[in-house]
């Protein structure tokens, strides 16, 4: 199956269109004016039409979410639109080449959803670490600024501090605020009070950039793009043990298969497939089997049990050991945990303390019962996502690969004696500490 | 927030009837369904759903829900862990989450046998456990003031000292550090928690992480006895429990009641207790002979005192706290009054009658629309716990106007009564907005204004009698100010005589000692009689000391700022005998017949001044007696113009008017509790902006205050918030100066 036109980086000719002009030769800002010229009704019944949904993770139709926040005349209250540019799942890196090669049309789609939602305010809550991004974005304001294009408008970009719970929506809201980063109780739910108890909606970078499209081809040809209930096109971010990995931009329900062999060159160093993570290391890991059978679009990755999440797809090669995964996957979720709920507080580090158990050849039978009940003690009892990410993730491992962690209890150590490599897949947590002012690593920013 | 519609919710299968909104723990409790609970608590605003203690099942919902962010709707279907297996796990699951790194030092622990999550873990914890890791281990415990001590081992991380500090008191001071496993609470740079309220905390809290200094180690909950009373230390009259061991108090916790303090304490009635222990307590009656005071046996000290008052007869003049119970002072107005015809005394300042037409319970004020506060004294200096049902009605969306000082509405001293008098009059935009509130509040936070009288006059102009919701409150300097009047008044008809000369002054504890008035009356007298518990000033003036006993040690009944009779209960055995045995004993002598028994003396005077209300109505929460209808109080005095003070012209920098207050943590009783000394205010002089600028004052500067010929050397601060023209210093640090100042750098 071959790629079809881009659209979220449509005119990019595999560059960044970061000159204002250079945006408007490829069309840009028409899909503003015309948004404007409807109704924010209007506006939100094209996005319903094109089916567009969310991209940050959780799939909520865009248009629907933006229904959601009340008339300005039934609240007396300002209406604010946040956009969630803190993208920091673990194998996801979209937002950033978006922002980096599209900041305008990033911006428009701002705009065109805060008419739709009739606010007057944007806030872009940007990852602390994304500086580069951070400077474009704030340069292509400058330029939407002189040519008079936000109107009443106020955007502000703010950035983050560096942590990952500050993704989920309203651990972000806090922040914005300038309180801790910690998730709030839902309901009441941003729609109706989000920031400053002010009714709010909060989008993510990639939805924001597509509805920039949806409003310039129209919702009904959008929807003609992908399959159905999962319309249009997803930047996909491609990592671990593939040839060529990076962000590719393909309609939904593109073969997973095609995408870690065509594009991504298949497994590298000549190594065989083990696994996919197949949506940012919160969904649940697929067998080389079952990796061959999927496409990339939600219902066929529900059907097989996980999810699209964030579209990030982390291809494993046969080096991997499972348990030594499942150890650098709960480590950041214990590392990332804001400490507010008890489950996923205490439940992160002791999943973390029980593999690593595991992995250096100490653990028992019974700890291979004990991983198991902490996990499900963890899952579906926390206060937000990240708890039960980790358990959702671990148990994945654990249900899929569980003759490699009997292995290690038999073997009273890690079966790959130390032949095994989690070469690019996924960061330490030593690697998410934050790096000194003004030091970059090299071949980070790639554009 | 509930409102009257009901819902009918089914918790285990049983239809429970409630009030829309009403929060599901409430709910399951109001049919005797427990939903435990650790970091919900109501009092500190929105749940968090934190802990996740609460998990229960909704039908219709796949996962298991925090019940205590959930409020009851129509329908709703709920099982707790009675009832399902699936809650019961959630439960479980977090209860052995909690006691992952939960120190089982239970044996040694404060909390021990009064501790929801020991009481908790007994009733739904596992009976082993399966972690097999470390703990985490941290130095325990670390201070969070001198008052309190922090264990964060014991910690669970419910944040709700932490809610307290920033959702209740507002004071900001206690917060969480650091994420996840690694989360602990402190202040900021670690510096001690100075705040009126901290003492909160404590009681929040509950594990044993955040203990009381004072109560470490000092007795275990199956061998101590809570007693119920009420707090003599301001005018509120917070409702407490003191907490009893071998016949001492160890502790003093909140008894809430909702319409008077909330449930909440400040630090000066949580902590001063062990004044009750200090070491110059007199204990024995002193007579003054060749070699000073000596101690002598009661019979002699009661001989003394019958003698000093048959010389002086009608010549004694009484000068009375406001610190005494009703029964104290209308027991000694018998005596003096009714045995001797001394009619004369030097009462505290007292509470209009006028206002009880504006009478509202305190917890009313969270509900305001707009509450204007006039005077020269902070809130919580005078009566601590308004100060927090103001915050409450500000987070509730109140508009708020400070007339004073350091005011929204800058005001110099004294301009209390021209504030009101302006809102009341004709076309002042707020008086108008008063005047159209369904729920408004007026506050007289300082001395002057005939008691509230003032205040009255403009509630009654501003129509507030016809306003369920809107009223006045006067906030007196005294705890039962009030009270003292009102039963001094009660115990005859004749006036005032003005004796001269004084045969025989009376001074009835440590306020009334510490008012120039009184003094200069002392240096005028024949004699002196001191009712006293420490050595303070009227020791050095008096003939013969008769110690006194503190209210934690008398029964009684104290009238609060709000006009409630509140029953004060003997806490302990104190080392003197009570007032009323003395008192009652030299009445006989003057055939005048009075009960040594709080109870009895109360429904004689209740009988004469408190509408002949009984006293056991005031057990457990004292109800507020309804309004009564507006009497116009006597009119203002002719007040005499102040002496204006000379302001800056050329070089002369110019006077400033001195501003005295009373601090909160000041007085006998703070000043014999060493661990409160850190929250005395420190020997400071405020200024404004201009005022500093001016003298070329920077904060932290040391200058010399200068009046009259003394002078006090005090460390400058710059409070932009204070009007201009005024310096202000802490009572026990402005010594004799005067009025009108100079502020110079030496």
């Amino acid at each position: 199956m071959s790629p079809t036109p881009e659209i979220v980086f449509a005119g990019t000719n595999g560059g960044a269109l970061t000159e204002i002009a250079d945006y408007e030769a490829v069309g840009g800002f028409q899909a503003l004016a015309k948004s404007r010229a409807l109704t924010p009704d209007d506006v939100i019944a094209e996005l319903n039409a094109s089916n567009l949904r969310g991209r940050g993770g959780a799939f909520f139709p865009t248009g629907r979410k933006w229904s959601f926040v009340p008339k300005p005349d039934k609240i007396d209250k300002p209406h604010y639109l946040v956009i969630n540019a803190d993208e920091s799942e673990p194998g996801t890196f979209k937002d950033r080449e978006i922002m980096l090669r599209v900041p305008f049309r990033f911006l428009e789609g701002s705009l065109i959803a805060a008419h739709a939602i009739e606010s007057k305010h944007i806030f872009i809550y940007i990852r602390g670490e994304y500086e580069v991004e951070f400077e474009v974005l704030v340069a292509a304001l400058e330029q939407m600024r002189a040519k008079d294009l936000l109107g009443a408008v106020t955007i502000v970009v703010h950035r983050g501090a560096g942590a990952y719970i500050c993704g989920e929506e309203t651990a972000l809201l806090e922040s914005l605020e300038g309180r801790r980063g910690l998730p709030r109780t839902k309901p009441p739910f941003p729609a109706i009070a989000g920031l400053y108890a002010s009714p709010t909606a909060v989008n993510n970078v990639e939805s924001i950039t597509s509805a920039t499209t949806v409003m310039e081809i129209g919702g009904a040809e959008y929807a003609k793009l992908g399959v159905e209930n999962s319309t249009g096109t997803r930047v996909f971010s491609l990592s671990g043990n593939v040839v060529n990995g990076g962000n590719y931009e393909l309609p939904h329900g593109y073969p997973l298969r095609d995408l870690i062999n065509e594009l991504g060159g298949g497994i590298a160093d000549g190594r065989s497939l083990k696994a996919v993570i197949p949506g940012g290391s919160s969904t649940v890991i697929l067998t080389a089997d079952e990796a061959n059978t999927v496409t990339l679009d939600f219902d066929s990755l529900v059907g097989a049990g996980t999810a699209i999440g964030s579209a990030a797809v982390i291809a494993l090669d046969d080096r991997c050991c499972m348990v030594q995964l499942a150890v650098r996957v709960s480590q950041f979720y214990e590392h990332e945990s804001c400490g507010k709920c008890t489950p996923c507080r205490v439940g992160t580090k002791w999943l973390t303390s029980i593999l690593q158990k595991i992995e250096d050849g100490r653990g028992t039978q019974a700890d291979m019962n004990l991983l198991v009940s902490v996990a499900e003690r963890i899952n579906g009892k926390c206060l937000c996502p990240l708890g039960d990410s980790d358990a959702i993730a671990v148990m994945s491992y654990f249900d899929k690969f569980r003759d490699e962690f009997q292995a290690h209890i038999d073997e009273g150590g890690c079966p790959f004696h130390g032949e095994s490599s989690l070469d690019h897949l996924l960061a330490p947590v030593a690697m998410h500490i934050a790096l000194p002012e003004g030091k970059a690593i090299d071949g980070l920013i790639n554009v | 927030m509930s409102s009257g519609e009901l819902v009918t919710v089914t918790i285990d299968d049983r239809d429970v009837a409630v009030p829309k909104g009403t929060g599901l723990v409430e709910a399951a409790a109001s049919a005797g369904i427990e939903i435990p609970v650790f970091c919900y608590e109501p009092r500190l605003g929105p749940p968090v759903g934190a802990c996740r203690m609460c998990l229960v099942e909704v039908e219709g919902l796949p996962k298991l829900q925090a019940g205590c962010t959930l409020t009851a709707q129509e329908g709703m279907v709920v099982k707790t862990a009675a009832s399902s297996e699936k809650a019961a796990e959630g439960q479980n699951a977090t209860l052995e989450f909690i006691l992952v790194n939960h120190p089982l030092d239970c044996p040694v622990c404060d909390k021990g046998g009064e501790c929801p999550l020991q009481d908790l873990t007994f009733r739904y914890g596992p009976g082993n456990t399966r972690m097999s890791f470390s703990k985490i281990t941290l130095e325990k415990p670390i201070p969070v003031s001198p008052l309190i001590a922090l264990d964060r081992e014991r910690c669970i991380l419910c944040y709700r000292c932490t809610r307290f500090s920033s959702d209740v008191a507002e004071d900001n001071q206690l917060v969480a550090r650091n994420r996840g496993a690694h989360t602990e609470i402190t202040t900021f740079e670690s510096d001690p928690y100075r705040a009126p309220f901290s003492g909160n905390v404590i009681e929040l809290c509950p594990v044993g992480a955040l203990t009381s200094t004072q109560y470490r180690f000092e007795a275990r909950p199956w061998e101590i006895q809570n007693v119920p009373t009420v707090c003599g230390l301001c005018s509120v009259g917070c409702n407490i429990n003191a907490t009893v061991r071998e016949g001492k108090v160890k502790r003093i916790l909140s008894r809430n009641h909702p319409e008077v303090d909330g449930g909440w304490l400040c630090d000066k009635g949580r902590f001063t207790y062990p004044h009750l222990i200090a070491e110059d307590r007199i204990t024995e009656p002193l007579v003054r002979g060749e070699l000073g005071l000596e101690p002598v046996s009661w019979d002699a000290a009661l001989d003394r005192a019958e003698a000093l008052l048959r010389e002086a007869g009608t010549r004694t003049v009484t000068a009375l706290s406001g610190t005494e119970s009703v029964e104290q002072a209308y027991a000694l107005a018998r005596l003096l009054r009714g045995g001797l015809g001394a009619h004369t005394a030097v009462l505290p300042e007292s509470t209009s009658d006028a206002l009880d037409a504006f009478r509202l319970p305190l917890s009313s004020i969270a509900q305001a629309e707009i509450v204007v506060i006039v005077g020269d004294d902070d809130l919580a200096d005078r009566a601590p716990i308004v100060d927090l049902w103001l915050k409450a009605a500000g987070r509730n969306g109140a508009e708020i106007v400070r007339y004073g000082p350091t005011g929204t509405e800058p005001t110099g001293p004294g301009g209390a009564a021209a504030a009101l008098r302006a809102l009341a009059g004709s076309g002042n935009e707020l008086g108008d907005r008063l005047r159209a509130a369904d729920r408004a509040i007026l506050v007289w936070s300082g001395s002057g204004g005939g008691g509230g009288a003032r205040l009255a006059e403009a509630a009654h102009a501003l129509g507030f009698a016809e306003k369920p919701g809107s009223g006045a409150f006067h906030l007196p300097a005294t705890p039962n100010g009030r009270g003292v009047a009102t039963a001094w008044a009660a115990a005859a008809d004749e006036d005032e005589a003005n004796p001269e000369p004084i045969g025989l002054l009376i001074i009835s504890g440590d306020r009334a000692a510490a008012d120039p008035a009184v003094r200069a009356l002392a240096e005028r007298a024949e004699h002196v009689i001191a009712v006293t518990m420490f050595h303070d000033l009227a020791v050095g003036w008096a003939d013969l000391v008769l110690p006194a006993t503190s209210s934690l040690e008398s029964d009684g009944t104290l009238l609060n700022l709000e006009g409630r009779l509140q029953r004060l209960r003997r806490t302990v055995i104190a080392p003197v005998p009570d007032e009323l045995a003395w008192i009652s004993q030299l009445a006989g002598r003057f055939d005048v017949e009075l009960s040594p028994h709080a109870v009895v003396v109360f429904d004689e005077l209740s009988a004469v001044a408190f509408g002949g209300v009984d006293g056991s109505e005031l057990n457990g929460t004292a109800p507020l007696p309804a309004r009564t209808p507006y009497e116009a109080p006597p009119p203002a005095a002719e007040v005499k113009p102040a002496t204006p003070a000379r302001p800056a012209a050329g070089h002369f920098l110019g006077e400033l008017r001195l501003l005295r207050y009373r601090p909160l943590f000041s007085g006998p009783f703070v000043e014999r509790v060493g661990e409160l000394a850190f929250q005395r205010p420190p020997a400071e002089l405020e200024l404004c902006t201009a005022d500093a600028e001016r003298r070329s004052i920077a904060t932290g500067d040391h200058v010399v205050v200068k009046s009259n010929g003394t002078s006090v050397e005090l460390r400058a601060r710059i409070n932009r918030g204070l009007v201009a023209g005024v310096a202000r210093v802490a009572d026990e640090h402005a010594a004799d100066l005067h009025l009108h100042v100079e502020v110079v750098k030496p």
